[in-house]
C-alpha cells in the first residue's frame, strides 16, 4: 500500500451520518407500543380538550342568543369555531413547549452518561450529523404528535370562522415552536454532562424565553411614566409562541381591535386606547383627504375621529378627520412571522453551538461543572 | 517494517495538570503493542489522542500516515477504537448495534449485511443476533464493542483496557480473538495495567509512567537495554548466623543492589550486572567458601521489568500529572 493511494481525502459524512443516527433513534423511539400509546394519549387529550372548550362556547352562545334574540347564529357558530381553534393552538403550544425540550434535552447528555458518545465520535460522521440527526429524530416524534392532531383541529371547519390558511398559520407556528425549543434542549444537552441538569436548565430557559421576557415587557410598560411614552420593544415577545398564536387568532378575527387583536395591537405599538388601532407612521385614508401619514402620537377615537395627543399639534391631519374603517385594520401576518423568524434563527444558533460542543477536539471549552477545572497551585501541601 | 502508529512528543495539558508529558511511540505494522503503566500514567489520554478524541497540547501522532491533528477524519477511517469504559444503547438489538456503526461509516446495505454476519461469527455472538444489547453479559458486550470497532475493516485497533471487568474465561477468549485479529493483519495497540495479560499477547510494549514513556520495544530488548538488572537466587547451605553472614557478604559485592533471605533459606539478590558479572559473582562466592547448592537467575517477567523501570527514582518534571 503506497502513501499515494492512502492520501485520498475523505469527505465528512453528513447525510449517511444523519440517516444512521435517525434510523437508530427512531428504531428506539418507535419500538413496541410506546409510540402508539403516546400518539393515542396525545390525540385523546387534545380531542377531549377541544370538546370541553366547544361545550363551554356553545353554552355561552346559547345564553347570549336567549337574551339577545337579535344575535345571528351564523356569527355565533363562527365565534365557537374560532374559540376552539385558538384554544387548540394554545394547548398544543403548551404541550410542545414541554414535549420538544423534554425529548431533546437528554439526547446528547445521555450519550455522555452512557459513555457511548466516544464510540460515535471516532466514526467519520460529523458532529453536525450527530446533532442534527438527534434533533431531527427527536423532533420527528413531536411532529408525528402535531400531525396526528390535525384531524381534531379540522373540527373547527364544522363551526366556521377559521379559514384553512389560518390553520396552516397555526400549524406552521407549532412546527417552528417545536424546532426552536427542541434545538434549545439539544444545546443544553450538549453543554451539560447530566441529562437531569440539562433537562432542568432547558425548562428554566423555556420559562425565561416565554414568561420571563414577557413579564419584563409588562414591567417596562407599567412602570413607564406615561401611557403615551415609547412602548417596550415587541421583540421581547418574539420568543413567546403563545403571543404568536394570539396573532394567528387575531387573523381569524379580521382585526377589529378587540379580542386577541387588542393584545397584539398593544404589543406592536398600535394604539388601542380607544379601541381602534392606528399603525403609527402609516398612511391612513382620511375621508375627503385621501392617503395621509398619521403623525406619531395620533389617536383615533372609536368613531374614527383623529384626536391629538396633549401638547401636540397636527400639520397634515386636521383634528376631527374621520379615518376610513378599512384603513384602521392593520394587515394580517404582521407579528407572528417575525416571531417565527426569530425562533428559527435561535434554533440555528443553538444547533450550531451544540455542534461546537459535541466536536471532540474543539478548541474552546467553557468552564462549567463537570469539566475538569483549574487545579489549585498554591504552595501549601495537601 | 514501517511504523503504522507513530507519535512524536505528544503532550496533553489540562490547565496546570500535565496528563502526558511527551509520549513517543513507534508501532510497526502487524504488531500487538502494549501500553503498560499504573493507573493515571497517561495510557488512556495517549489512546484518546490517537483516536482523535482529544487534541494534543503539543506534538503530533500519525496513524497509517495521517496526522491526528490535520486529518482526523482520515484517521477515523483506518482506526477502530474501543474505550476503557463504554456503554451500550438501550433498545437496540445486537445486529442493529453493528448496523448502526456500519451506517456511520457509510457502508452500503449489502456490505453491511455481510459484514455483520461475519463479525458476529468472529466474536462468537452469531446466536445473539436478535438479543438486546443491554441484556448481554459484560464479556459479550466487550466482544460486541470489539466487533463494532471492526465494521470498517480498520488497519489499526486501539483497545483501552479491553480485559477490565472480565472473568478469566472471557479474558482467554478475548486473547484468542486478538491473536486471530493479528493473523488478519491488524495492528493492535492495547493498554493495560494487568501485566500478565499483556505479556502473553504483546510483541512489543511501552512502559508509561507519569505521562512519559520510560521504555519501549520488545520485552527482551527493554530488559537488555535498560540493564535494569536481574534477580539472582543463591541457595546457600547454611542456617542462622552463617546464612546471614553469607547474605552480608553478597550485599558487600559490587553491582548487588539488594539482598534478602527468603523463608526457604534462599538468598535473593537484586543484581545490576550482566551475565558475565553474575559468573564473576558466583566465582567470588565459591572462592569465599560460601556453600552454594544452586545459583540461578530468576526469569525476569514483564511485571518485574515494570516495577524496576517505574521504581527508578527520578522525579519527572510533570510529576503532578496524575489524571
Amino acid at each position: 500500500m503506497t502513501g499515494a493511494t492512502l492520501r485520498r481525502r475523505v469527505p465528512r459524512l453528513a447525510m449517511p451520518g444523519i440517516t444512521a443516527i435517525g434510523v437508530k433513534e427512531l428504531r428506539g423511539r418507535m419500538r413496541g407500543k410506546r409510540a402508539f400509546i403516546s400518539v393515542t394519549v396525545y390525540v385523546v387529550l387534545v380531542a377531549g380538550f377541544a370538546w370541553m372548550v366547544g361545550q363551554i362556547l356553545v353554552s355561552t352562545a346559547e345564553q347570549q342568543m336567549q337574551w339577545n334574540p337579535g344575535f345571528n347564529s351564523t356569527v355565533q357558530s363562527a365565534t365557537i369555531g374560532r374559540g376552539i381553534f385558538t384554544a387548540l393552538m394554545f394547548l398544543q403550544t403548551l404541550m410542545i413547549l414541554v414535549l420538544a425540550p423534554a425529548s431533546t434535552a437528554g439526547t446528547i447528555s445521555s450519550e455522555r452518561e452512557k459513555q457511548t458518545l466516544d464510540l460515535l465520535a471516532v466514526t467519520p460522521i460529523s458532529s453536525v450529523a450527530i446533532v442534527v440527526g438527534k434533533l431531527l429524530s427527536a423532533l420527528t416524534w413531536v411532529f408525528v404528535l402535531i400531525l396526528a392532531s390535525i384531524p381534531v383541529t379540522a373540527i373547527v371547519f364544522v363551526y366556521g370562522g377559521v379559514a384553512p390558511d389560518d390553520v396552516v398559520r397555526g400549524y406552521a407556528m407549532l412546527f417552528v415552536t417545536a424546532i426552536a425549543f427542541g434545538a434549545l434542549g439539544t444545546f443544553f444537552s450538549s453543554l451539560l454532562r447530566r441529562s437531569g441538569a440539562a433537562t432542568g436548565l432547558t425548562f428554566v430557559a423555556v420559562l425565561i424565553a416565554t414568561v420571563g421576557l414577557s413579564f419584563i415587557w409588562v414591567f417596562m410598560y407599567q412602570t413607564s411614566s406615561s401611557v403615551f411614552a415609547r412602548r417596550p420593544p415587541e421583540a421581547l415577545f418574539y420568543l413567546n409562541p403563545f403571543v404568536a398564536q394570539a396573532d394567528v387568532a387575531c387573523g381569524t378575527e379580521g382585526n377589529t381591535g378587540s379580542g386577541w387583536c387588542s393584545i397584539i395591537n398593544g404589543i406592536t405599538g398600535t394604539f388601542v386606547d380607544f379601541g381602534v388601532p392606528v399603525p403609527v407612521g402609516r398612511e391612513l385614508i382620511i375621508d375627503g383627504k385621501g392617503a395621509v401619514a398619521v403623525p406619531e402620537g395620533a389617536l383615533v377615537a372609536p368613531d374614527g375621529q383623529i384626536v391629538p395627543l396633549p401638547g401636540r399639534g397636527f400639520d397634515d391631519v386636521v383634528v376631527g378627520d374621520i379615518a376610513a374603517p378599512d384603513a384602521l385594520a392593520s394587515g394580517r401576518d404582521r407579528y407572528w412571522p417575525r416571531s417565527a423568524l426569530t425562533l428559527m434563527l435561535l434554533a440555528v444558533g443553538f444547533t450550531t453551538a451544540a455542534v461546537q460542543l459535541v466536536t471532540p477536539t474543539r478548541r474552546w471549552r467553557p468552564r462549567l461543572p463537570g469539566i475538569p477545572r483549574r487545579r489549585r497551585t498554591g504552595r501549601s501541601a495537601e | 517494517m514501517t511504523a503504522i502508529v507513530r507519535s512524536d512528543g505528544l503532550v496533553k495539558r489540562y490547565d496546570r495538570t500535565l496528563a502526558i508529558a511527551g509520549v513517543d511511540l513507534d508501532v510497526a505494522e502487524g504488531e500487538i503493542f502494549g501500553l503498560v503503566g499504573p493507573n493515571g500514567a497517561g495510557k488512556t489520554t495517549t489512546l484518546r489522542i490517537l483516536a482523535t478524541l482529544l487534541e494534543p497540547t503539543a506534538g503530533d501522532a500519525e496513524i497509517a500516515g495521517w496526522s491526528v491533528r490535520r486529518n482526523p477524519n482520515e484517521v477515523r477511517r483506518v482506526l477502530g477504537f474501543m474505550p476503557d469504559v463504554f456503554g451500550v444503547y438501550d433498545d437496540m438489538r445486537v445486529w442493529e448495534y453493528l448496523d448502526f456503526f456500519a451506517r456511520c461509516y457509510g457502508l452500503p446495505a449489502a456490505t453491511r449485511k455481510r459484514i455483520i454476519g461475519d463479525l458476529l461469527e468472529l466474536v462468537d455472538l452469531a446466536d445473539k443476533r436478535n438479543a438486546y444489547v443491554q441484556g448481554l453479559s459484560r464479556g459479550m458486550q466487550q466482544r460486541l464493542c470489539l466487533a463494532h470497532a471492526l465494521v470498517h475493516d480498520p488497519k489499526v485497533l486501539l483497545l483501552d483496557e479491553p480485559a477490565s471487568g472480565l472473568d478469566p474465561r472471557a479474558r482467554v477468549e478475548l486473547r484468542e480473538l486478538l491473536r486471530e485479529l493479528r493473523t488478519l493483519g491488524k495492528t493492535i495497540v492495547i493498554s493495560s495495567h494487568i501485566l500478565p495479560e499483556l505479556e502473553e499477547l504483546c510483541t512489543s510494549v511501552a512502559i508509561v509512567d507519569r505521562g512519559r514513556v520510560l521504555a519501549s520495544g520488545r520485552i527482551a530488548d527493554i530488559e537488555q537495554r535498560l540493564r535494569v538488572g536481574a534477580v539472582l537466587r543463591a541457595r546457600v547451605l547454611a542456617e542462622g548466623e552463617a546464612l546471614e553472614a553469607a547474605r552480608d557478604w553478597f550485599a558487600g559485592q559490587p553491582d548487588v543492589a539488594a539482598s534478602a533471605i527468603l523463608p526457604d533459606g534462599t538468598v535473593e539478590l537484586g543484581f545490576r550486572g550482566d551475565e558475565a558479572g553474575a559468573a564473576g559473582l558466583l566465582r567470588a562466592a565459591i572462592s569465599a567458601d560460601i556453600p552454594i547448592a544452586s545459583f540461578s537467575r530468576a526469569a525476569s517477567d514483564l511485571e518485574e521489568l515494570f516495577l524496576q523501570v517505574t521504581g527508578q527514582d527520578d522525579p519527572q518534571p510533570g510529576s503532578e500529572a496524575a489524571a
